[in-house]
């Protein structure tokens, strides 16, 4: 695995962060926008010509969305011990997702898309697919590659795409993950749908104000049982599930339809049942309608809601990497049994009742659920296991 | 792999509300740009909202949704720039008013899953819903993960897209990055101009596909996918898939070329025909279709009225003949010199 984030730039500082209640969202220091002394972020505190030092990567066109995908996707290249042989063999899938692509460079792309000439260096790097064509050429990736973009499902379902390539004998391993960066274009989206909120989110609160964006990479090397040989395995991905809430084009219905399909349905396929799940990282934004639309859902579902905490406060609503970093995030809650704090929750939803967990617990953990629902309606749920490996 | 049981297009060409491809409607001003048709069934409040692709992704899918006998259990649409003329305007928006108070419509219709999104909200579709955006490969994935899922059930429905729009951002960037033609042509003389760049176009075709033969108008066969700009690699890609997909005495009818009047890929083209040796007529489509990440899904369409006509408008043969049996089509498109595709695709015995 690997991962970035505004909570640290490895999987190991991520975890560390998390343990000691780490909140990576406050003001800007580096992003400019008109916003920046208005609204709190959750903003990798790394500059782009660092990323560019520490992974030699100086070819022009670079975008930030790209490089901070190349450091998470290096992370979890090295973690996975892939070879070079096993990275240009033909059955090596790499899926990635983002939502923002090079669009973080709201500048240049204002002028290559107004101006007749003196195009910038990043051309050809706007697109959410030129970050998965750079990793293409880079790892020389020679199996099937795609890039996803479902909103702030997206990289749930590039994990699950990876998935069901291996599943259908369409690759042997693949290297699936998400990424985003922040951009104006994201920010005054979401500013204009007025579901920004001006303090630190408080996801699953009474009182909670809307979501603070975030940036953030990570991704993750599936492979099949019978290949792994030898290697330390973190989890199983056991089940997984696609739906669409088919309500509104940005919000969730008030029984939270989509949600509780993409769960149920995850379920299905993980052969459990609700009761068997130990704890759900939520989709837990900290926007009115995606929390009290996510409880009621689990409402549905769960005759006795499972723990549930949102990682969210810690980094911020990550997007297109959302599903992908509390992926990762799932994990860790499996490999080292434990469960972390739902920062900035002090009273629970009214209408609902329902309270994340509050504190750092050790505690024995068989299948965790992460959840991503997105604009559009699009909802993925993802279910990981504990191996005994 | 998978059937095909309805498709739709809408394109450049008469290919929808009533379908004349010998007809051929040329491009202006360098475009090949999509005939609307009058949009049924989309009430004018949500038609008036919609960006240019949205609106003729979604009329395409409408008469395959209206029409489908089953029930829809997946839609999957592929994408690389659907939406970006939305995304534009809002991204003008946020220069010009220095980011001040805007309105969230054009925001949440830029994104580049609102054509999936917008479908599956019109048919109540509550199922699998995805957006693949992988540039000159997006329809391919979609098409791709159709494939597996109906590995898993094959009794499923899934309504698979191609779409793309000619909007100021890829048209205005694309033209800066040197991939359509500087000097002004016709799209009849597109292959005979010898200059680099291709002619923009766009276009949504839809298929609804399911793993049972019975009533099938088409069968894909086989589907591969490559990123390479060595050509010799394409070639022998092509050599090793049709001696996997082909059965002895079995041959390809038609390569259906993707060759866009681009002069530097042409050498991946000719190194596709020298494979197929003159064995097979060769057709090309984008002088109708024009150039666009997503051409393949119209390719597709087209191989499936081929098939159906058992014969091709004049205006598409590049070597061989118009009307012969055709039980075979191999698709072979490239985009931007890197990404490249097979598309095997078999008329119904």
């Amino acid at each position: 695995m690997g991962a970035i984030s505004a909570i640290g730039s490895s999987v190991t500082e991520n975890r560390m962060a998390l343990m000691q209640e780490k909140c990576g969202i406050g003001p800007l220091e580096m992003f400019v926008t008109k916003y920046a002394s208005l609204l709190p972020f959750g903003e990798i505190k790394i500059t782009n010509n660092l990323l560019r030092e520490k992974l030699r990567a100086h070819e022009p066109g670079l975008t930030r969305t790209t490089l901070l995908a190349l450091h998470a996707c290096e992370e979890a290249i090295k973690d996975a011990a892939l070879t070079a042989t096993q990275l240009n063999s033909f059955d090596t899938a790499l899926t990635g997702a983002s939502t923002v692509g090079g669009m973080c460079l709201t500048d240049e792309l204002y002028h290559d898309a107004n101006k007749k000439e003196n195009g910038s260096a990043y051309l050809s790097s706007y697109d959410c697919a030129s970050v998965n064509l750079y990793l293409q050429q880079r790892y020389g990736i020679n199996g099937i590659v795609n890039t996803i973009n479902t909103a702030c499902s997206s990289s749930a379902n590039s994990i699950l795409y990876g998935a069901r390539l291996i599943k259908s004998g369409l690759a042997e391993r693949a290297i699936v993950g998400g990424v985003d960066s922040l951009a104006k274009f994201t920010i005054n989206g979401f500013n204009a749908l007025h579901i920004l909120s001006p303090d630190k989110c408080t996801p699953f609160d009474e009182q909670r104000r809307g979501l603070n964006l975030g940036e953030a990479a990570a991704f993750l090397v599936l492979e099949k049982e019978e290949a792994v040989a030898g290697k330390k395995i973190y989890a199983e991905l056991t089940g997984y599930c696609n739906t669409n809430d088919a309500y509104h084009a940005s919000s969730l219905s008030e029984e939270g339809d989509g949600p509780y399909l993409s769960m149920k349905g995850a379920l299905a396929v993980a052969g459990i049942s609700p009761a068997d799940i130990s704890f759900i990282n939520a989709h837990g934004t900290g926007t009115e309608n995606n929390d009290l639309a996510e409880s009621t859902a689990m409402l549905r579902l769960f005759e006795k809601v499972p723990l549930f905490a949102s990682t969210k406060a810690n980094t911020g609503h990550t997007l297109g990497a959302a599903g992908a970093i509390e992926a990762v995030y799932s994990i860790l809650n499996l490999v080292n049994q434990e469960v972390y704090t739902s920062l900035n929750f002090k009273q629970p939803i009214e209408a609902t009742r329902l309270q994340p967990v509050q504190s750092y617990t050790k505690m024995p953990l068989q299948h965790v659920m992460s959840n991503s629902f997105g604009f559009g309606g699009n909802c993925a749920s993802l279910i990981f296991s504990k191996t005994d490996y | 792999m998978l059937y095909i049981h309805q498709t739709t297009c809408i394109s450049p060409q008469l290919s929808f509300s009533t379908i004349q491809l010998d007809q051929l409607q040329e491009s202006v001003n360098n475009r090949l740009q999509v005939i609307e048709p009058a949009y049924e069934g989309i009430p004018n409040g949500i038609l008036r909202r919609m960006g240019k692709a949205i609106r003729f992704g979604v009329g395409a899918a409408l008469p395959i949704i209206r029409g489908a006998v089953a029930s829809i259990d997946g839609i999957i649409i592929g994408t690389a720039n659907g939406g970006m003329e939305d995304c534009i305007k809002f991204l003008n928006q946020i220069i010009d008013y220095e980011e001040g108070m805007l309105t969230p419509t054009n925001f949440v219709q830029s994104t580049t899953n609102a054509i999936a999104a917008q479908i599956g909200l019109l048919s109540a579709n509550k199922a699998y819903n995805t957006t693949h955006v992988h540039r000159g490969l997006a329809f391919e994935n979609a098409l791709l993960d159709a494939v597996m899922l109906l590995k898993e059930n094959t009794d499923a429905h899934y309504l698979v897209g191609g779409v793309d729009e000619i909007s100021m951002y890829n048209y205005n960037i694309d033209y800066l990055d040197g991939w359509f033609k500087k000097e002004s042509i016709d799209s009849k003389d597109l292959y005979q101009s010898g200059t680099t760049g291709s002619l923009a176009g766009e276009g949504a075709a839809m298929f609804l596909v399911n793993g049972n033969s019975e009533n099938a108008k088409a069968k894909v066969a086989a589907l591969h996918l490559l990123h390479t700009e060595d050509e010799q690699l394409v070639a022998k890609q092509l050599t090793l898939f049709l001696e996997k997909h082909l059965r002895s005495g079995e041959k390809i009818d038609v390569l259906l070329s993707g060759e866009d009047g681009d002069s530097r890929s042409l050498h991946y083209y000719n190194a596709c025909e020298n494979v197929l040796d003159k064995q097979a007529t060769v057709a090309r489509f984008k002088h109708m279709m024009g150039e666009y990440a997503t051409a393949s899904a119209a390719a597709l369409w087209l191989a499936c009225i081929i098939l159906k006509e058992q014969s091709l408008p004049g205006h598409m043969i590049k070597y061989g003949s118009s009307s012969s049996n055709v039980n075979r089509i191999l698709i072979y498109n490239n985009h931007k010199g890197r990404q490249h595709s097979f598309i095997l695709v078999e008329k119904m015995k």
